[in-house]
């Protein structure tokens, strides 16, 4: 192809990006204006609901305009890379427009940024005053994470435009549809996600809450986030009753919806094969374990306490919510350890939760004992691994057994490169990592290393460790070098 | 291509070049469409904007059919190189399944009253080749 008509086709793909680009944009800019809405309930915030109105105004019209200029034809079909790219600027915007009002309430702008990372990544660490935050910031905190933890402009846009959800859902790491076809699936996914959070809230005012901690709390725990209305998160209620409701939530966050979809349709037995299943069940009662016989046990002489500490922290760290009823400071090292441990395991893929994701462990685990069972078979015998997806049996290539691999290889030098960068500003190194893991898996554990008085070296590093995390390394490593790749050819080089 | 697409869902049987161009059509009209196909590479003939779902096996077993949800099924469509194997699809499909609109291809012409008998709707290659020839030719002599 001759470079000119190369860059006329690439600018037709990049006019098509911008038009849905420009959805995305609306649908974000809706969800920031939301909380605005507020003030309706609570009228002496009126003078605050601007700070919400104005990121939210112009980010709705700018990708309302893009939409108009740039309509794609209904039959453009986006690859992954080229998803990628659409689903990158459109968490940059999200998170620049989502830190808007945390800057208006006079924060700095590498603070408020923080923040709106921390919302959209569904992480939870916090560097704001929740005790003197307005309504309106809790619950556009909360907002942030409900629609951060599911994708959620991504998939209204594939419930509504069909054949390029596909490239843009597997984008957003949804690439497992629960129906065969990508718009009734999204759709399905919405549902289940909207019904999770009104049973949640729903739920928690009955265990006793009031309605705005019931609705920002059911937000964030089925969101696998962990923003709390108060400083000192679940231990405020100090309530089991609470506690229990927020373990369903988070199960029910860090569990696939595919898993979900097929136990609802009443397959049990493919759901008790399910490989992320049983390696969540493995993981979470050994953990609880340790943690009982190891660290709360001794350390809280009152054995119900030390039971519900245990399970609560298990539960909140492998789903990566990071909701806490505990100081980690006076636990000891081996409590650490293991909320280290659950932290970079995470939860289960195409959920809500950050993390390696529990089916990449389980093909690891499935990998490494093949590399043992190979050695015992006869020389020719043919065999292949398979795994239950859905109520689906699936193959696996020896390709599909590696790639996890990898994965977990760079997540996990990707985790000891920001712990090292944190302890090289003068943290300490078992803080530094303990932080990192949390902001990588997308937890919001924190040791009380993360506050509004942190340097801002810090905060850059856990922000870019936040994304790194939510997008899964490769969304943003395609988006980037597929967009670099093509910029000269664009720009007329 | 958007709106009129037969909303339901639809099991289709061989991905060959018949088979996966109607998956395709179906699916960016928005059908619910599963393939099937013994061989996996036979799928690369689906295009990316295909997103229903895939299952690898041979259609003849009943396993594969129940994998590829055909009790939810609205319509299967028994589209192989094979007559043969056609007929036991969709006769298993009318029959064991119950699937409401039951579609088949069939090459051989003096197969066909054995679908219809069995209550299969049929597609024939060579029956709509021959009517088009024929009407190629008509129309050249009614010119001449």
């Amino acid at each position: 192809m001759s470079p000119s008509r190369y860059r006329s086709f690439l600018l037709r793909r990049y006019r098509s990006f911008a038009g849905y680009l420009g959805v995305l944009l609306c649908i974000i800019g809706l969800i920031t204006l939301c909380p605005a809405g507020l003030v309706l309930l609570y009228p002496a915030e009126m003078g605050i609901g601007h700070r919400f109105l104005w990121p939210g105004l112009l980010l709705a019209s700018t990708g309302w305009l893009l939409w108009k200029c740039f309509r794609p034809s209904p039959d453009t079909v986006l690859s992954i890379a080229e998803g990628s790219i659409i689903v990158v600027f459109a968490w940059c915007s999200a998170i620049l427009a989502g830190a808007v009002p945390f800057r208006l309430s006079g924060m700095d702008w590498t603070r408020a940024l923080f923040e709106a990372t921390s919302g959209w990544t569904t992480t939870g660490l916090s560097v704001v005053d929740i005790e003197k935050a307005s309504p309106l910031i809790l619950f556009h905190r909360s907002l942030m994470q409900l629609a951060g933890g599911a994708g959620l402009a991504v998939l209204m846009l594939s419930s509504m435009a069909g054949p390029p959800g596909v490239g843009l859902s597997a984008a957003e790491g949804r690439e497992e549809q629960l129906v065969p076809h990508v718009r009734h699936s999204a759709r399905m996914v919405l549902t289940l996600y909207g019904l999770y959070a009104f049973l949640g809230t729903a739920a928690l005012k009955i265990a006793g809450m009031e309605w705005f901690d019931a609705v920002n709390h059911a937000f964030s725990a089925i969101s696998t986030g962990g923003f709390s209305t108060h400083t000192e998160s679940i231990a405020f209620w100090d309530s089991p009753g609470i506690e229990a409701v927020l373990i369903v939530l988070m199960m029910l966050g860090s569990i696939n919806f595919l898993t979900a979809y097929t136990l609802s349709r009443g397959y049990g037995q493919p759901v008790m094969r399910n490989g992320e299943i049983r390696t969540a069940t493995v993981v979470l009662g050994v953990s609880m374990l340790v943690l009982f016989f190891g660290v709360t046990g001794l350390a809280y002489h009152d054995t119900s306490r030390g039971i519900r500490t245990a399970v609560f922290q298990a539960v909140a760290a492998l789903s990566t919510t990071g909701f806490a009823i505990v100081d980690f400071p006076a636990w000891n090292a081996l409590g650490w350890l293991v909320i280290i441990t659950l932290m970079l395991i995470g939860g289960g893929a195409g959920s809500t939760a950050g993390g390696i994701k529990q089916h990449r462990l389980y093909l690891l685990f499935r990998l490494l004992r093949r590399q043992v069972m190979v050695a015992l078979l006869p020389r020719y015998s043919v065999s292949e691994e398979s795994v239950w997806v859905g109520k689906h049996r699936l193959f696996l290539g020896e390709h599909d057994l590696w790639r996890p691999t990898a994965y977990i290889g760079l997540y996990l030098l990707g985790w000891l490169a920001g712990g090292c960068a944190l302890a090289a500003l003068g943290l300490p190194l078992a803080d530094s990592l303990f932080e990192f893991a949390s902001a990588l898996g997308t937890v919001g554990l924190s040791t009380g290393l993360t506050s509004a008085a942190s340097p801002e070296g810090q905060l850059w590093i856990q922000i870019a460790g936040m994304i790194l995390g939510r997008l899964e390394f490769f969304v943003l490593f395609w988006g980037l070098a597929k967009f670099l790749r093509d910029l000269p050819a664009l720009v007329g080089l | 291509m958007s709106g009129s697409g037969f909303l339901g869902n639809i099991v289709i049987v061989g991905c060959g070049r018949l088979g996966s161009s109607l998956a395709n059509r179906l699916s960016q009209a928005g059908s619910r469409v599963v393939i099937i196909d013994r061989s996996r590479s036979s799928f690369s003939l689906l295009e990316p904007g295909f997103s229903g779902f895939r299952v690898t096996g041979d259609a003849a077993e009943r396993n594969v059919l129940v994998e590829a949800s055909i009790q939810e099924a609205d319509c299967l469509i028994a589209a192989t190189e094979k007559d043969t194997l056609n007929l036991m699809v969709a006769q298993v499909a009318r029959h064991v399944f119950s699937v409401p609109k039951v579609l088949a291809r069939v090459y051989d012409p003096k197969r066909e009253t054995v679908f219809l008998d069995a209550g299969i709707e049929i597609v024939s290659p060579t029956r709509l080749m021959v009517d088009t020839f024929l009407a190629a030719v008509r129309a050249r002599q009614e010119s001449a």
